[in-house]
């Protein structure tokens, strides 16, 4: 596992004395969608959280080779690590145009910004219709599309998506899972949290089940698609 | 676009053009309204751009006031020392208070400005080289052209920098933080440190307007330099012009100064009355500012002051 861009063992963090997350194993490789999945309140926005380095942690916690535990934030994303936030927190009344932009905020290579920007408009073509329009007039589903588009102009070499599907209609969240896909075959690996489990394990490689702050399960997304247990907690059918 | 400059360069020259065809209460009532409006348009980059409401600028011009004071009056300095000194304090204060207080996020922050000006005001009553409670006189000149012009060019270079915040990866930054703090920094966007940055550039326009306002009146006190009703003029002023824009708090402070003025010429004891009138007028019909007003108007007519309402749920 020494390749894994994302490389998390034994882990531990919370808020304050109280830990939320123990002793989490958790890796993403080259090339990989993985779902980090779990009921609310397991810890899932938590260890999101601690992998950007927003809350403290302890443990190991390497990205692309490096230890980066005592890194800020900034620094991290500056590596590489971007977050699509939960609730897409985009900057409502700047335009998409803008929106996309602020992403590439930290960058300098203005060729290489313009080539993202061709890269997220043919992704979402339905924000190169609207590039000019504010980012509050869109549809839940637009808005998680410049959210992920926004990310994508920081040319992450990992995104983590934090409840991409939240609030959105089934057709849309389909959609979705859809570019998540070409976004994987153009090279960037992502992590992403969802409630949805099933449409999380729909276009993932592997996944974790995350349960009161533990890891309970941890296998390829066809075996977890079809364990029993999965589906009585998440789909309440008795098969 | 021509024709807007053109406006705008008649509108500078009218306002430099002042003192030669003003009489001397003009000239005077201009002073304090470029001053005010240069207080109105530092007060902008932070609040308009970035959000955050301060109630404490009013600090930053006592801090001018008294930088220039004390380098004339108690060490002989000449004027243009003095303003260098006055504009260091107060931007090197600027960052360490920014430092602690910009970590917190709008109503907080807003609370903990309120208190600084009356704090620094007791700390001048108390320091020696601040003339105590007596205060400072610093040496006459008269000559209420000069002060009339270097006060016009500093609301120029105030605005001029702030027209060039609106258009730049700083201002992108600022606008990014106010409307949503936490996705400015989920693209990598220090906060804090832009945040401080824009509050050090508002205090250096600040501190230069104290400065040159103490030697034009040529007597300041603590009272009268730390004064926190200014912090809620050059807030209203800005709110009413246009909080965000490059112009918005120049047309709010020279047209509310104006009103004033002339409300306090004809009714004198009401005009406090009057003046609050305009300001609820201008709340529920321009939310977005009086700047708003000439582009929403055009498209709307009518409509424009009934869609601001709606849109505002006032």
């Amino acid at each position: 596992m020494s390749d894994a861009l994302l490389d998390i063992r034994g882990l531990t963090a919370g808020y304050g004395d109280v830990p939320v997350l123990t002793d989490i194993a958790l890796t993403v490789g080259a090339g990989e969608i993985v779902a980090l999945v779990g009921s609310n309140g397991a810890g899932k926005t938590t260890l999101l959280r601690a992998v950007s380095r927003i809350i403290k942690a302890s443990g190991s916690l390497r990205f692309l080779g490096e230890d980066v535990l005592p890194l800020t934030p900034e620094a991290l994303f500056a590596r590489g690590l971007v977050q699509v936030p939960e609730g897409r927190q985009l900057f409502g009344r700047m335009t998409v145009a803008e929106n996309l932009m602020m992403g590439a905020y930290r960058r300098r290579d203005r060729a290489g910004i313009d080539a993202s920007l061709a890269q997220t408009f043919d992704l979402f073509p339905v924000l190169a219709e609207r590039r000019a329009q504010t980012a509050g007039s869109l549809s839940g589903g637009e808005q998680q599309m410049c959210a992920i588009g926004r990310a994508l102009m920081a040319a992450p070499k990992l995104l983590m998506i934090d409840e991409m599907s939240l609030g959105l209609a089934p057709i849309v969240v389909d959609r979705l899972l859809d570019v998540l896909v070409a976004i994987r075959g153009q090279g960037v690996p992502i992590l992403m949290v969802e409630q949805d489990v099933f449409a999380a394990l729909a276009v993932a490689d592997r996944g974790y089940v995350l349960e009161h702050g533990r890891i309970v399960k941890a296998a390829t997304a066809e075996t977890l698609k079809s364990d029993p247990a999965l589906q009585k907690a998440y789909l309440g059918s008795d098969s | 676009m021509n024709g807007r400059w053109f406006a705008l360069a008649a509108a500078v020259a009218l306002l430099a053009g002042v003192p030669w065809f003003g009489n001397a209460v003009l000239i005077q009532f201009g002073i304090n309204a470029l001053l005010i409006a240069v207080l109105a348009q530092s007060w902008n980059i932070l609040g308009g751009f970035a959000g955050y409401v301060s109630f404490g600028n009013s600090v930053f011009y006592g801090l001018g006031s008294y930088g220039v004071a004390i380098a004339m009056a108690q060490w002989n300095l000449p004027f243009w020392v003095g303003l260098i000194f006055a504009a260091t304090i107060a931007v090197a204060f600027a960052a360490l208070l920014g430092w602690p207080i910009l970590r917190l996020r709008g109503p907080y922050f807003a609370i903990v400005t309120l208190g600084i000006s009356a704090a620094m005001s007791a700390l001048a009553s108390n320091l020696d080289i601040a003339g105590k409670n007596v205060g400072l006189i610093l040496p006459l000149t008269r000559n209420d052209t000069l002060f009339y012009e270097a006060s016009l060019v500093l609301l120029a270079a105030a605005t001029l920098t702030v027209a060039w915040i609106a258009r730049s990866r700083f201002g992108m930054a600022l606008i990014a933080i106010r409307e949503d703090e936490d996705a400015a920094a989920s693209v990598g966007v220090n906060a804090t440190r832009f945040k401080i940055a824009a509050l050090a550039m508002a205090a250096f326009f600040t501190a230069i307007a104290g400065g040159i306002h103490a030697y034009w009146i040529t007597y300041i006190d603590p009272a009268g330099s730390f004064d926190t009703t200014l912090d809620v003029r050059m807030v209203i002023m800005t709110m009413f012009g246009g909080p965000g824009t490059v112009l918005g708090p120049v047309v709010g402070a020279l047209v509310l100064s104006a009103i004033y003025e002339v409300l306090a010429d004809s009714i004198s004891k009401a005009a406090a009355l009057f003046f609050g009138i305009v300001i609820l007028v201008a709340v529920i019909f321009l939310p977005r500012g009086l700047v708003d007003l000439g582009g929403g108007f055009r498209v709307l007519r009518w409509r424009y002051f009934l869609t601001n309402i709606r849109q505002y749920r006032i």
